[in-house]
């Protein structure tokens, strides 16, 4: 998959305790995220493939990668759903 | 007391209530901030495509494409605008708005110096603030208009705590913490709070129902500036008092709900998120529920939050 990710650019995050509130001006809505959503989003500031966002999880947490692999689709379906999220190019 | 806010304006009936009005807000915020009034007749709402975000009686448009924000009164006509990048905000009155003029003060005006004192870094919270008279703590309570603040700033106002505002807070990035401003207003109880104080007195407020009291006259003083320690996010319950300690991702959380601007103007978003974000790091923060018992008990809030 050559799908790539990004950050909505009407996102605003403030990190606390690792872990954050992510402002979305455009919807004017906010979300609490915990340290691997905004570990997540903080990667997503550029973008970022499937396989990038596995490998930022895997290196920053005691994760295997299949379950590294179902947080991350779990995270972009919620972040598609929320438009938190904007995708660059298919496969 | 004196505002550091410059008023401009030529109508000789309007400029001195006005100049009172902003005076007695005790507001002052650094910088080259200008309050410029006129009367005459305001633009139309529909010249302005942005969307609409409302709150009772004003019509706000801010952001993208063109920068800056409007605001409407929707009570008479009357609008506001600050340009981008610009410390002014420019207000028409028509004859109609400036016939009501302290009422247009109450709620458009307020909300006009609420955007303008965002271009001094001053980013408002829907907060009432205090400050313990035991321990010197700074208490900040954010919430909606039926939260119990303004009940719990007069209740600790007759325990000889100072307290700065029961609704209309702006958070200002300190050298090294995060400061809470009050905008003076006197504390406005609706008839349930004042029984509940056993208090009989107040000025009353005609237009809101309710009856407004100054900190001093409930034994306390005014604190126009507070750094917090605590965080409360209130609610009336029907049983006795408790508080829940709430962690930092919870305490931003509720302070992003409360300082609902900042999802307006760009450009001033970030950094009133930021403030947000420190001051939930700074004090700590709970969900409590009022009770009753408050009443018998003053003193067990704090006990609560100790």
């Amino acid at each position: 998959m050559n799908t790539r990710y990004q950050r909505h650019p009407e996102l605003r995050l403030a990190p606390v305790e690792e872990e954050g509130v992510v402002l979305h001006l455009g919807t004017r809505r906010y979300f609490t995220v915990n340290d691997s959503g905004l570990t997540l989003l903080e990667a997503l500031a550029s973008p970022q493939t499937f396989d990038d966002l596995v490998a930022a999880l895997v290196g920053r947490y005691d994760v295997t990668a299949a379950g590294a692999q179902e947080s991350v689709r779990e995270f972009i379906d919620r972040c598609l759903a929320a438009e938190l999220l904007r995708i660059e190019g298919h496969a | 007391m004196t505002s550091t806010i410059k008023l401009a304006c030529d109508d000789a009936e309007v400029r001195p209530a006005l100049a009172a009005w902003l005076d007695a807000t005790g507001l002052e915020p650094p910088g080259d901030l200008t309050l410029d009034v006129r009367v005459g007749n305001p633009a139309s709402a529909s010249s302005d495509a942005r969307l609409a975000f409302r709150q009772p009686g004003v019509v706000v448009r801010a952001g993208p494409p063109e920068g800056g924000v409007r605001l409407w009164w929707e009570v008479a006509p009357a609008v506001a605008e600050i340009a981008p990048g610009a410390s002014v905000a420019r207000v028409t009155l028509s004859s109609a708005a400036a016939k009501q003029l302290a009422c247009c003060a109450g709620t458009f005006l307020t909300t006009v110096l609420i955007f303008l004192l965002r271009r001094a870094g001053w980013h408002h919270v829907h907060a009432a603030t205090a400050i313990d008279p035991e321990d010197g703590r700074g208490w900040l309570l954010a919430g909606n208009a039926a939260a119990g603040k303004s009940t719990t700033a007069a209740l600790l106002a007759t325990r000889g705590w100072a307290v700065g505002t029961d609704d209309l807070a702006f958070l200002i990035s300190g050298a090294t913490r995060v400061a809470a401003a009050a905008c003076r207003a006197p504390i406005a109880l609706r008839d349930g709070g004042r029984r509940l104080l056993q208090r009989i007195d107040g000025i009353p407020l005609a237009e809101r129902e309710k009856f407004a009291f100054w900190p001093e006259d409930l034994g306390g003083v005014w604190a126009p500036r507070i750094e917090p320690d605590v965080i409360l996010f209130p609610s009336i319950g029907d049983g006795h008092t408790t508080a829940t300690s709430l962690g930092q991702r919870e305490a931003l959380a509720g302070l992003v709900r409360w300082s609902a601007w900042v999802v307006l103007e760009p450009e001033l978003a970030q950094p009133h998120l930021d403030l947000l974000g420190a001051l939930a790091r700074q004090a700590r923060a709970y969900r409590v529920t009022l009770g009753r018992d408050l009443f018998a008990n003053p003193g067990r809030l704090a006990e609560l939050v100790a």
